[in-house]
């Protein structure tokens, strides 16, 4: 029971990492990004083509590709339509998602590739008498460490207020001064460097890369955003706890016959939730009365 | 009054006619060509049938959803499972329940089943998710898409799994997938033009307009989304029945890029878009498709092994509307309406003939147990501010009452709270003596309460008549007798002129007469005017005057008038109520009301009457 | 300082503002009175960059401002106090003031001078600006858009939805900072008090600049009152 909890844990943490980075984009800019789940798929093909080098290195430059690649998507493809109504912004990101998976599909062709993870990610560690995966250890570590560190950035610097206040009120944060494109652009680069981390997460989890592998997760950060109110940090990091908690109990508690269908399961959660709280389970109204 | 038409018959003829006209040719294209031509042609028809779905429900709700080839798929899967022989399915699907296990239908059957299922599968799945929010409702559906698949690709036993279904019956050909292209293309103007999407396509122009006219956002969004569901659950089947295999990737993630993209490039809100748009993308995905194995182009580029080609020109092909021409190629304009055919004159809306009888909605005269509408005790803060403190209103049947005070005062929030879009913290609300309060603005329209704007808020897109119309629509009159009364109505306004342009083109004033038209068209028994006057000029003023003593009359109906134009409220209306602070400061005539220092004072502040000597 | 010249401003096509002229001289404290809808604040919007004019220029300084981004506009000089305030309820009081701050990076005391003018805002600087009352929210506003040391400091409404004694207050507030020499435009539909209060007053209807006068020529004014009221009609 305690192992299936700690699993519970592990994958909550990873969800809710792909949520706060779907929520941060979305609570400066309006905009639900499909592409997100390609920011963590091209991360994690870098970690694959920086195979060679000492783990370090490899996910720093994982960790660069995904800032890279969100920063370079909102400036090409977001940009024109940030004034565009959410629908069209929403659409705009199916767009990059579709043509940045099918270029690497392309080019690296679709079966998936193996990747040479540090041997201490497949051992497990006696913790109070339980055998606990190495890799769910890191997985939650790296959570703290995310949220503290982010924490710090939006409560502690210029720049996180910078975006605390522009999430809040677009408007009203130009007629102060803040620069909207450096505030946008952070959010994206921010928003890419956790992308690269579930990136890197998940080719140890797997030990594979894939052109598709970008979708589920894309999905799950915006289920978990849904479920936990749109635009609330807190909400994310919730939404996407709950969502892996149950996916990793159904996981263990599901009969033999209907273990398959897990996924079909969980997804269709949120629908429960939202048919008894249409605003989700913290309710975030979709921004203040901009200015 | 007869003979309204919304637009002229050689327009509709060419709008019905036109999306015909293009499958029949794209048939006439494949009929004599290659096999692959064939191919190629087939593809493209049953693909227009799935992205006439796709236009039912996102183009007239102007809300996306990714979950519709989740419908294709199951109308592809159940088609499959109906028409392959027993033997087939005995080896393919061993735990699949008899009655589908043994039938071994035709196409055509097969086909009518699954309209059905599929319908009503989309009804049960759009219950829930239509009634959450705009932007939930492309996650939701999302979702669902994701949950289909799933099931397909691990219910081994009756789906086949994730290798899918082979041996279906090849019965699709250019003729049936014509057939079937050219309904549907009518299925779905018939729904545009339908009362039903009239209601649709005003939430998708103003959500909160179309509330005050008495519409159900969730009701009209749900039978749109059943009805795309079958129409892409046919789409689907006629797909497999052509390909004569099957899996559930098929119907999955990149068949919903494209199929949305040939639905924006075409322009969502028209029918005649998402053919134009399903011919264009079609081709060019199949032309890059062929590319994909590598080829030599022009016999001078070489392009090697690429798979996902073809969905990277349609990713790019998406990207590039959205930036420069999000409204696609029609710009949402069906075939009669594009403006190069405007400029024949056969082609332009007819004028609206003069009203003959009565004007109006007919309402139940049953007698009420008071003909009032009032409000007691209203109170409402936001946050720490109290914007009404206790205020109490009575508005009679037959009477206009003006609603004046400075700005800020509450007078908004009152009609707000008044029209259902509030709930106050404290106070009820009668109408007629029954006790209204925390009744939506949907509702309260159908009971004979409705509102015009500060802003107007048009139905951009939408022409006068059509407009006005769908206030009628709203509270559930036909749409043929909607069409009468909104041609009265305009008629009534003096706006015959407004009555075939866009919503959209007017002025501020334009459109905010256009607004008081649409709640007339509700047949109210209290109306709720919320600054209708404001930025006319003074001649503009004496007519609106004029206008609302006519509608007084003619309609019998309680008029509340904000107001900051002082000279329509001071002729208008004999009773005028002060609203300064969250308070009632007086309520009075007109001259009681101007010559009263406190609301002076109000206004222009105490050290102005002191200057005046008041 | 400031120059308008012929500012027009269209929504969706329909013409608001047909043709608004203003000038304004450093210290100098100019009013724009009117109804509500007759245009005030989409001219103030016009100036602060939040909408576009769709004819005229507007000159700041020499700058021509049309066209610019308003976080540009901002880091000129010019600060808007918006009409409804708009302080960031999820941000404490002095994160709302240290958003102003971009001029004086590094200045640390900045914030605490700017809570020395304003000791209610010291009394509650780690509270959430939601919890402030509406009269302590328009100070905040206003005392957000003096961080920047803005040299002409706009305000929409200042007014709006607060009690007579809170407006006493918030006006003198207004007096010092003209003391202090602050140029400033205000608009307001509280006619009397704005004429009162400034060097001199526009009067807005219908978007046209209707009467333009000082003190003496309007206070007291028959006409001023139809406009507001109507009578004689």
């Amino acid at each position: 029971m305690a192992q299936n909890l700690i699993d519970a844990l592990a994958l909550g943490s990873l969800y809710a990492l792909i949520a706060l980075g779907v929520t941060l984009v979305y609570s400066v800019m309006d905009m639900m990004n499909f592409a997100h789940g390609e920011f963590i798929m091209l991360s994690a093909y870098a970690l694959y083509v920086l195979a060679g080098l000492p783990f370090g290195i490899a996910v720093a430059g994982a960790v660069a590709t995904g800032i890279l690649v969100a920063v370079a998507a909102e400036w090409v493809a977001f940009r024109p339509v940030r004034n565009a109504d959410l629908s069209a912004q929403l659409v705009t990101s199916l767009a990059v998602a579709t043509i940045l998976q099918n270029v690497v599909l392309a080019t690296v062709k679709a079966r998936p590739k193996s990747v040479a993870t540090p041997t201490f990610v497949g051992e497990s560690t006696q913790v109070a008498g339980l055998s606990v995966p190495n890799l769910e250890f890191l997985t939650l570590g790296l959570t703290a460490a995310v949220l503290v560190g982010l924490g710090w950035l939006l409560y502690r610097t210029r720049a996180g207020l910078a975006m605390r206040a522009a999430a809040e009120n677009f408007e009203m944060a130009r007629l102060l001064g803040v620069r909207a494109d450096r505030v946008i652009a952070l959010a994206f680069a921010i928003s890419g460097a956790l992308a690269a981390v579930v990136g890197v997460l998940l080719v140890m989890q797997t030990g594979q890369v894939s052109p598709t592998m970008g979708l589920t997760p894309v999905l799950v950060g915006f289920v978990a955003v849904v479920i936990g109110g749109f635009g609330r940090m807190f909400g994310a990091v919730l939404g996407g706890m709950l969502l892996g908690a149950a996916s990793s109990l159904l996981g263990a508690y599901l009969p033999d016959s209907l273990v398959s269908f897990r996924d079909a399961i969980v997804f269709s959660l949120p629908v429960a939730i939202l048919i008894f709280r249409p605003q989700g389970l913290l309710g975030g109204a979709t921004g203040e009365a901009r200015v | 009054m007869t003979g309204v038409r919304l637009r002229s018959r050689a327009s509709l003829s060419v709008s019905l006619l036109a999306p015909l006209v293009l499958v029949a040719l794209t048939a006439l294209v494949g009929a004599d060509g290659t096999p692959s031509l064939q191919g190629t042609v087939t593809t493209i028809l049953c693909n227009l049938v799935i992205v006439l779905g796709l236009q039912v429900f996102i183009g007239n709700s102007g809300v996306y959803s990714f979950g519709q080839l989740g419908f294709a798929a199951a109308g592809a899967y159940l088609a499959a499972l109906l028409t392959l022989p027993a033997a087939f399915t005995a080896l393919q699907t061993p735990s699949l329940p008899d009655p589908i296990a043994g039938a071994d239908l035709g196409p055509l059957p097969s086909t009518l089943i699954v309209v059905v299922a599929c319908g009503a599968l989309a009804a049960i799945v759009g219950l829930p998710l239509m009634r959450t929010s705009t932007l939930a409702i492309p996650i939701s559906t999302f979702a669902f898409l994701i949950v289909v698949y799933n099931v397909l690709a691990n219910w081994d036993a009756v789906t086949g799994g994730a290798s899918g279904l082979v041996s279906i019956p090849r019965t699709t050909t250019i003729g049936s997938a014509a057939c079937f292209a050219a309904l549907a293309s009518l299925v779905a103007l018939a729904f545009k033009w339908s009362s039903s999407g009239y209601r649709l396509q005003a939430t998708r122009e103003d959500e909160v307009a179309a509330r005050s006219l008495g519409t159900g956002v969730t009701r009209e969004r749900l039978i749109a989304f059943t009805l795309s569901g079958a129409l892409c659950g046919v789409g689907g089947a006629l797909a497999v029945h052509q390909s004569g295999v099957l899996n559930p990737t098929t119907f999955y993630f990149a068949a919903s890029v494209t199929t949305l993209t040939m639905l924006v490039v075409g322009g969502a809100r028209s029918v005649f878009g998402a053919v134009v748009g399903t011919i264009a993308v079609s081709t060019v995905n199949e032309l890059l498709r062929s590319l994909e194995g590598g080829a030599s182009v022009f016999g001078v580029l070489t392009i090697g092994d690429t798979p996902g080609l073809a969905a990277i020109g349609v990713g790019l092909i998406l990207l590039a509307t959205m930036i420069a021409m999000p409204d696609g190629l029609t710009a949402g304009r069906e075939a009669g309406e594009l403006p190069w055919i405007r400029r024949l004159r056969a082609m332009r809306t007819p004028p609206v003939p003069a009203p003959a009888g009565a004007v109006g909605v007919e309402r139940s005269h049953a007698p009420a147990v008071s003909q009032t509408l009032s409000a007691e005790g209203i109170a409402v803060s936001f946050g720490g501010l109290h914007v009404l403190r206790g205020v109490d209103l009575t508005l009679r049947r037959g009477e206009a009452l003006g609603l004046i005070g400075p700005n800020g005062a509450g007078k908004t929030t009152l009609v707000n709270v008044l029209s259902g879009y509030l709930e106050p913290d404290a106070g009820s609300i009668a109408l007629d003596g029954i006790d209204v309060s925390g009744r939506s603005p949907a509702r309260l329209a159908r009971m004979g309460l409705s509102r015009t704007f500060q802003a107007a808020l048009p139905f951009r897109q939408l022409s006068g008549l059509e407009s006005v119309a769908v206030g009628a629509m709203g509270v559930g009159v036909a749409r043929r007798r909607a069409v009468e009364i909104a041609a009265e109505v305009l008629e009534r306004l003096g706006m015959r002129e407004q009555a075939s342009l866009a919503a959209g083109s007017l002025t501020p004033a334009g459109q905010r007469l256009l607004g008081v038209a649409r709640a007339l068209a509700t047949g109210p028994r209290y109306l709720l005017l919320d600054e209708p006057a404001a930025g006319l000029s003074e001649a503009e003023g004496d007519e609106l005057v004029a206008i609302l003593r006519a509608v007084l009359e003619d309609f019998r109906c309680g008029l509340l008038l904000i107001e900051h134009e002082m000279s329509v409220v001071m002729s208008l209306c004999p009773r005028v109520q002060v609203i300064d602070n969250g308070v009632t400061l007086r309520i009075g005539s007109p001259d009681e009301v101007q010559g009263d220092p406190a609301v002076v004072e109000a206004y222009l502040g105490s050290s102005y009457t002191v200057a005046i000597g008041a | 300082m400031l120059e308008l010249r012929g500012i027009t401003v269209a929504y969706g096509g329909v013409e608001i503002v047909h043709g608004v002229d203003l000038g304004l001289e450093r210290g100098e404290v100019v009013g724009m009175i009117g109804p509500n809808g007759a245009g005030k604040s989409s001219v103030l919007r016009a100036i602060c960059g939040l909408v576009r004019p769709s004819g005229g220029e507007v000159l700041f300084e020499g700058c021509t401002l049309t066209g610019m981004a308003p976080e540009k506009i901002a880091r000129l000089g010019l600060a808007l106090v918006p009409e409804g305030r708009h302080v960031f309820k999820t941000l404490t009081v002095a994160e709302n003031l240290r958003l102003g701050e971009w001029r004086d990076p590094g200045d640390a005391t900045l914030v605490e001078r700017t809570l020395d003018r304003f000791p209610i805002l010291r009394e509650r600087a780690n509270e959430h600006a939601d919890r402030l009352s509406g009269g302590e929210q328009q100070q905040l506003a206003i005392a957000r858009a003096l961080i920047g040391r803005p040299k002409l400091l706009v305000l929409d409404e200042p007014s709006l939805g607060l009690a007579p004694k809170t407006i006493d207050l918030i006006y003198e507030l207004l007096e010092n900072l003209r003391r202090e020499g602050t140029t400033m435009l205000l608009a307001e539909q509280n006619a009397a008090r704005t004429i009162d209060f400034c060097d001199r007053c526009l009067v807005l209807g219908g978007g046209r600049v209707r009467v333009h006068g000082g003190r003496e020529e309007l206070q007291g004014d028959p006409d001023l009152l139809r406009a507001y009221l109507g009578g004689g009609r």
